[in-house]
């Protein structure tokens, strides 16, 4: 790669504006820089406007389900380890559809890294609360408010067992390039919550609401320490603090199975002739 | 057919499983033929289990009803079974355990015989075992040298001479009336395998190359997981027990595309998750086998019984349209060479492959002759040749036959893009009118390739008379009850469909047109097999006999549902 534009691939198609605009130039950036080549990067996405910088980035991609992005990067991870594994998508895709993925993955910390672009509605299908709007948040569903808490990104990730945690604003370039560089290069779960306004459909969470509101944590925050971690993370309405929250090394996913210890499953394939079931046969004499 | 069908019944936890364990695997290793099913609750106490153990001189491919020995662990078990004891008989159980039961054929044993350290509740199997052993002419060295064999290593040195001394006191307590010897001689044959259906299917997993597999625990799919997961560390395994089937399915799709050969398993109600993830391996054409042990439904169902209702379900689950097959074994044997075979279907045509199984077949352990793993071969497909630099796959290239060579990201040079939506050649997604109806056509064009490298059934007996279509585990029964039938004077054979989906018409219009009637005989009510064989080939059957209570078809099951069905033509 001569430069971050090597990595271009098909034109993105978001609306002026958009977020995800600027979270491609980061990624593109951080690729760049990291000097991942494309064949040894996978995007696995979901279904979602963020989740299509995926198909921006010339590299393998697994575009799967709506919500179902993290298992089968888990299953990429389990086929060859030695892949890099980063998984795009938005809040309905991470958080509501696959919240259930998003917390065991996170619970394995497998090393995946997650690039959650959070714009606080649905954009694709036109305005629809998510998990992490607001609880007085109006929508053509929602006619009272959602009626439901936010979702904390960065607070679900901590309790569930990440051990990469940032938080990254689409309109702080530099900051977000950094904390990508650091999402690629850790070992393990990594995960960063990437505010990210939609300019077409929430009137309320808008790039001058989050400029107003975002704040590079102080240098005096210890990454390490959980309770400080969650003090940080908390913070996502009146100050929305930025940077990385969290950061400790913990086994990986996969480190403990000895089936992988001899490399990546995928390429033992040729290896494995039938006659490997042959020594299974004794216990059933 | 010379044969003794022995019951073992109880309550969880009271040790059925083990004693049916020791008694299985010393029939076996002295060279009979055995075949035992478990009956059970979803419980880990209590409640009432039993195990049938019929062994022959000859193979033998299902249960009996009729009782030889029967060895009630408690009272409840003596009132449950002694109906179906025969005349000439014996039901053998602990002296307290006899209630007011009076039968010429029952005895119970004292307490006081055996040493003093074999009293009590954990050796009662034991026990009984022992007067089994001696009732059917074998010496106490023989189980003992078995329990020697299979528990000496687990068991306390003193508690395995209370069991060894026992066995010893029991076998010279027995009257030498109630001693006979066997009808007949064990069968000389190469050395067997005593095995559960499903094992026989994980076997052929490993056999097939299987590199990543996932599932959630679900009775009566568990137990793939269980060996897939013990086998894991020496063949190279990856085994995950994931979330929910949702995870397992995608996890599966993913590792297939990363290059492993990969699958997920579960029975109907994790298939019913599963089922998204089915529709993303036929449009992203990842080769993925898929298998459902199915038990009783719909929902919870009854989750220990078996039942044969989800074939339709997995011909069609998951919404559009696309490329994929459905196959499953019969007999013990074709669960190993049918899972690798499952593989193979999967690589050459990039397309999810289900093997069903149900639960009468999963559970039930049978000896088997060993498996040739030199009859296995692996196919991987049409695989591109490695590019010079780094290239974008044309990965859906439109073919012939509907199938674009692939490649492994990241162990090539090759790009390679996968799309959940509808895409174009190279993975990338487009709602374009010619391209849709290019890639449409080109997926679907594989399912004309499937059917026909899609075997018929085979027939066995009469194809001229009565034909008895089935699948799965009631071809056991079926095999063994057509012929009591034939021996009867009946005209009747046996059609067992092992590739269900999609089905080749002229293979199965030639199998079926001897036939004068077609019977179904199948797990569920609504006769599935003969649907699905009308609404692929216009076949229709004549009727169809169904078992629905969730226990397993029994040779006497067969005999009792078709005869009547006969009508008198002999």
């Amino acid at each position: 790669m001569k430069s971050p534009n090597d990595y271009d691939h098909f034109a993105p198609e978001w609306c002026p504006g958009c977020g995800n605009f600027d979270i491609l130039v980061a990624l593109k950036q951080a690729l760049y820089d990291l000097k991942i080549e494309s064949n040894e990067l996978i995007l696995v996405t979901g279904i979602g406007q963020a989740s299509k910088i995926g198909f921006t980035i010339k590299c393998n991609l697994f575009d799967g389900l709506h919500g179902r992005a993290l298992p089968a990067a888990l299953g990429i991870r389990l086929a060859n380890h030695t892949a890099k594994v980063v998984s795009i998508s938005g809040d309905g895709c991470f958080f509501a559809e696959g919240g259930n993925h998003f917390i065991h993955t996170m619970r394995r910390n497998a090393d995946i890294t997650v690039l959650a672009g959070v714009n606080r509605v649905f954009g694709l299908t036109k305005g629809q609360a998510a998990p992490t709007s607001a609880h007085d948040y109006k929508t053509k569903i929602h006619l009272d408010g959602t009626g439901a808490e936010p979702l904390n990104v960065c607070r679900l990730a901590l309790v569930a067992g990440a051990t990469f945690i940032a938080r990254g604003f689409s309109g702080e370039q530099t900051q977000l390039t950094e904390l990508i560089k650091q999402a690629l290069t850790h070992r393990g779960a990594a995960v960063i919550d990437i505010k990210s306004p939609c300019v077409s459909f929430n009137k309320i969470n808008t790039y001058a609401w989050f400029k107003q509101r975002v704040q590079p944590l102080g240098e005096d925050h210890d990454v390490t320490d959980w309770n400080a971690a969650m003090r940080a993370a908390e913070e996502t309405e009146e100050r929305i603090p930025t940077g990385v929250i969290y950061r400790v090394e913990r086994p990986v996913f996969g480190d403990h199975l000895r089936a992988l210890q001899d490399g990546p499953i995928a390429r033992r394939t040729t290896d494995f002739t039938p006659e490997r079931v042959r020594p299974f046969f004794a216990q059933f004499k | 057919m010379a044969h003794l069908n022995i019951v073992l019944a109880g309550a969880a936890g009271q040790g059925v499983q083990s004693a049916a364990q020791i008694l299985g695997k010393t029939l076996q290793r002295l060279g009979y033929h055995v075949y035992t099913t478990q009956d059970y609750q979803s419980r880990v106490r209590g409640g009432h289990n039993f195990m049938r153990i019929r062994f022959s001189d000859r193979p033998l491919l299902a249960a009996v009803k009729p009782i030889d020995y029967l060895l009630a662990l408690n009272e409840e078990s003596l009132d449950i079974h002694l109906p179906l004891l025969t005349a000439d008989g014996l039901a053998l159980c602990m002296d307290e355990d006899r209630g007011d039961t009076v039968d010429a054929r029952l005895r119970a044993l004292s307490e006081d015989i055996g040493p003093t350290a074999a009293k009590g509740a954990k050796f009662v199997g034991v026990k009984l075992l022992s007067m089994l052993m001696t009732a059917i002419g074998f010496s106490p060295e023989v189980l003992k040298e078995s329990v020697k064999s299979q528990f000496g290593k687990r068991l306390k040195p003193e508690v395995l001479q209370a069991n060894l001394d026992a066995i010893e006191a029991v076998a010279r307590s027995m009257n030498a009336a109630d001693i006979h010897s066997l009808p007949f001689a064990p069968a000389q044959t190469d050395e067997h395998l005593f095995v559960t259906g499903n094992e026989c299917i994980a076997m052929g997993m490993i056999a097939a190359g299987v590199g990543v597999y996932a599932g959630y625990p679900m009775t009566p799919s568990t137990s793939i997981l269980n060996f897939l997961a013990g086998a894991g560390p020496r063949a190279g395994i990856a085994v995950e027990q994931v979330e929910d089937e949702i995870a397992a399915l995608n996890l599966a799709v993913g590792a297939a595309y990363a290059g492993a050969r990969a699958a997920a398993g579960s029975s109907g109600a994790g298939m019913c998750l599963m089922s998204e993830a089915i529709g993303l391996a036929g449009i992203t054409e990842t080769p993925v086998v898929i298998v459902d042990a199915q038990r009783s439904g719909p929902a919870v169902g009854m989750a220990t019984r078996t039942e044969q209702s989800d074939l339709l379900f997995m011909c069609h689950a998951s919404q559009g349209e696309f490329a994929r097959a459905v196959l499953a074994p019969a007999l013990h044997e074709d669960g190993f060479y049918l899972a690798a075979e499952a593989f193979n279907l999967a690589d050459r045509w990039q397309t999810p492959v289900i093997l069903m199984d149900d639960m009468a077949y999963a559970d039930a352990i049978r000896t088997v002759d060993e498996f040739d793993p030199t009859q296995v071969t692996i196919d991987r497909g049409a695989i591109a040749p490695e590019p010079n630099d780094v290239t974008v796959l044309r990965r859906f290239e439109p073919t012939e036959s509907g199938v674009s060579p692939r490649a492994f990201p990241v162990l090539s040079k090759w790009l390679v893009a996968v799309d959940s939506h509808e895409h174009d050649e190279v993975g990338h997604l487009t709602d374009n009118i010619e391209n849709r109806n290019r890639q449409h056509a080109k997926r679907l064009r594989k399912l004309a390739g499937l059917v026909a490298e899609m075997p018929g059934p085979e027939i066995v007996g009469d194809a001229d008379g009565t034909l008895l279509l089935c699948w799965g585990s009631t071809a056991g029964p079926l095999l063994e009850g057509a012929q009591r039938l034939r021996d009867k004077g009946h005209k009747v054979g046996v059609a067992i469909f092992r590739y269900l989906y999609p089905m080749n018409v002229e293979k199965i219009a030639a199998a079926l047109s001897p036939a004068k009637r077609l019977l179904t005989v199948e797990g569920n009510e609504l006769g599935q097999l003969g649907r699905l064989l009308r609404m692929e080939t216009g076949i229709a059957v004549h009727g169809h006999i169904a078992k629905t209570d969730g226990r397993i078809f029994t040779v006497d099951d067969i005999v009792e549902l078709i005869e009547p069905r006969l009508g008198g033509e002999r």
